[in-house]
């Protein structure tokens, strides 16, 4: 008896130790800055000093100028489609990967594959889409060449078109890596048995294999909502400026001092992704699947 | 008039060199329960998914209900298959694995049928309560019965299991033996069972078909079977037989043990003496036997089963030769560890396999 108590006694011990380094870390790198960003999007800007007196004014600013609430919408759009283009782009990859190649080693190679284009640095990445999308770009010539069309598209740099192609082959990834995992860990007896009661592909799909890797689409779609909303390089490499998410707005205000209303703007984009989480999060059980 | 639900002729199935199925030819008739047996490679499973249609033969015809059913897709031959590890859907609650081929299945069919028939099956295999819970949820021997449920439902005519019994403890096992049985009288249909256990093979069939290599070396039933293996390897495989090698000329055989009269001996292609455990007898080593087989042996150990007892001997060279005391006949005799003793047995008890076969 007293020994069980000794032993809970000291595994109780060792739990508060384990725990400390991540509570200090999420604290200092987490907490305080976050507090730190609610509390100054309250203080008072002028042009061209900051006090900490309690104001409204810089969130009054946002709700009621079109251009922040308009990047908000333009955020949540291009949020919206590039995690369906992600998604269209990303499952039927996946399902290859990770179902129909039988062979693991095969499949790893593939992913690795798929990673391949991290090995360069973002920025990079970005930027590379330039020159294959602009007017004289290599899209252009390749199409001009083979007769497809008589004049260069102009509508493919410098647009939101841009920002969605890039930012659709940048976070691809990030959709493909875990649906292919959840569809790799598909029992294949369970296909064969689905096939043996008379089911066919498309009800094989919906029925079975689909409803099991939608853990891998939702933690596919967590990682490229957090991704592109908080984006700001590819909408400001790929748009002309034509293209302002959330981020772009609290680059350019840190940029010109207006801590205020960076800090404002950054809180709403935190309430935004905590609701998109928290939306996704509802979908599945993920503690059942871990 | 053809009687056979099932009929495979010359079925052969290679993976790159290797012969997993070499022309395997069987037939099987309404209502019948047939174990196959052999050990791990030897093409049972391979058998059973080129019959489900999971993979397709190089060579031969499969028929079904008189229709040659070769290339045709798994999910159009009306053919259930039961999996080992069960193949549940787990994100499906019982009711709904149960109905999901009548739910997703050709022809469609109305959700109340479905629902009738869903529960009908989970009643026959006594799951009635669980319907709505996850398979996640419910032990190895209700998943068991939920795989069989789900295949069952499809009322189909022919029922493939692959070691169905295999991932339940000892325990279940035996009742579900019983179980599967009494399902199978009661719906009339054909089960094709694949089995690694010797036991479970000859207890459940009507008839054992024993597989080796991808060949099918032996069709009985399990009587025919356990008494006159057709040939060494059956026997080996059944468990339950000593193998002494030698040579066999003229009506006797020379082995080990000494030259025994062996006057009928089935062909085989090597020469080999078969001995049932439990005909095997033990002497003190003065008690010079006078005519018959004698052979020295050290006894190593014991295993107490229940209802009989495993004796083993090491006859030299490593070879273990194992006797079988039933406690119906008395009770045992104890053995010291490390003594030598002399076992013997009546030869006219014993199968003698040869290329000189009289039979």
């Amino acid at each position: 008896m007293t020994d069980t108590v000794t032993i809970q006694d000291r595994q109780s011990k060792v739990t508060r130790w384990l725990l400390i380094p991540g509570i200090v870390w999420m604290s200092l790198f987490l907490v305080v800055p976050i507090a730190m960003i609610v509390y100054v999007s309250f203080w008072t800007q002028t042009t061209f000093n900051i006090s900490s007196d309690p104001t409204l004014a810089s969130w009054k600013q946002f709700f009621s100028s079109d251009t922040y609430t308009g990047s908000l919408w333009t955020t949540i759009r291009i949020w919206l489609i590039v995690l369906a283009t992600t998604f269209i782009v990303g499952y039927p990859t996946a399902l290859f990967v990770g179902l129909f190649v039988k062979s693991k080693t095969l499949s790893t190679v593939l992913l690795v594959v798929c990673v391949i284009p991290f090995w360069t640095s973002f920025l990079i990445r970005v930027l590379a889409w330039r020159p294959m999308l602009g007017k004289e770009g290599a899209i252009n010539i390749v199409l001009l060449k083979i007769g497809i069309i008589q004049q260069p598209i102009e509508v493919l740099l410098f647009t939101e078109l841009s920002v969605i192609i890039g930012m659709t082959q940048i976070y691809c990834v990030f959709m493909v890596g875990p649906i292919a995992f959840m569809l790799s860990r598909i029992d294949r007896n369970i296909i064969e048995a689905a096939r043996d009661l008379g089911a066919g592909f498309g009800r094989i799909f919906w029925k079975i294999i689909f409803p099991l890797s939608l853990p891998g689409v939702v933690v596919g779609a967590i990682f490229v909502s957090v991704m592109v909303l908080g984006e700001f390089a590819t909408s400001g490499a790929l748009s002309g400026r034509k293209v302002n998410l959330l981020g772009n707005i609290i680059v350019t205000q840190v940029g010109s001092l207006k801590w205020a209303m960076a800090s404002v703007v950054g809180v709403v984009l935190t309430i935004v992704m905590g609701i998109v989480i928290a939306g996704l999060l509802r979908i599945v059980d993920l503690k059942r699947e871990l | 008039m053809d009687t056979s639900v099932f009929r495979l002729e010359g079925v052969t199935k290679r993976y790159g060199d290797l012969v997993a199925l070499n022309d395997a030819s069987l037939e099987v008739g309404a209502n019948e329960y047939l174990s196959f047996l052999g050990p791990s490679g030897s093409g049972k499973t391979t058998l059973l998914r080129v019959i489900a249609g999971f993979e397709a033969p190089e060579a031969g015809r499969i028929y079904f209900e008189g229709r040659d059913i070769t290339n045709v897709q798994a999910h159009e031959r009306g053919i259930g298959f039961v999996f080992q590890n069960f193949a549940l859907f787990p994100h499906l609650t019982v009711m709904q694995n149960v109905g999901f081929g009548l739910t997703h299945g050709k022809p469609a069919m109305a959700a109340s049928e479905v629902e009738r028939r869903a529960a009908e099956m989970i009643d026959l295999v006594g799951l009635s309560g669980m319907e709505g819970r996850g398979v996640d949820q419910i032990s190895g021997g209700q998943r068991q019965r939920v795989a069989l449920a789900r295949t069952l439902a499809m009322r189909p005519k022919l029922v493939l299991l692959d070691e169905p019994l295999g991932a339940l403890d000892a325990n279940l096992r035996s009742r579900m033996r019983s179980e599967l049985r009494a399902i199978r009288e009661r719906l009339g249909v054909t089960f094709l069972h694949v089995t690694g256990s010797e036991t479970e093979a000859l207890a459940m069939g009507d008839r054992v078909v024993v597989l080796d290599r991808g060949t099918i070396i032996q069709t009985g039933t399990p009587g025919e079977v356990y008494d006159s293996p057709a040939s060494p390897d059956v026997a080996h495989f059944l468990n339950r037989y000593n193998l002494f090698d030698g040579t066999l000329s003229k009506g006797n055989f020379t082995g080990s043990f000494g030259a025994v009269s062996a006057p009928s001996a089935t062909r085989a292609e090597r020469d080999v003496y078969a001995v049932r455990y439990d005909r095997v007898k033990v002497l003190p080593l003065s008690a010079k036997a006078s005519d018959g087989p004698a052979l020295k042996a050290t006894f190593i150990a014991s295993e107490y089963l229940g209802s009989s007892i495993m004796n083993f001997f090491d006859a030299g060279q490593g070879h273990l030769v194992e006797m079988e005391h039933h406690l119906s006949l008395g009770a045992p005799e104890i053995y010291e560890p490390k003594q030598d003793y002399l076992l013997t047995w009546n030869p006219e008890q014993a199968i003698v396999f040869g290329r000189e076969a009289t039979i």
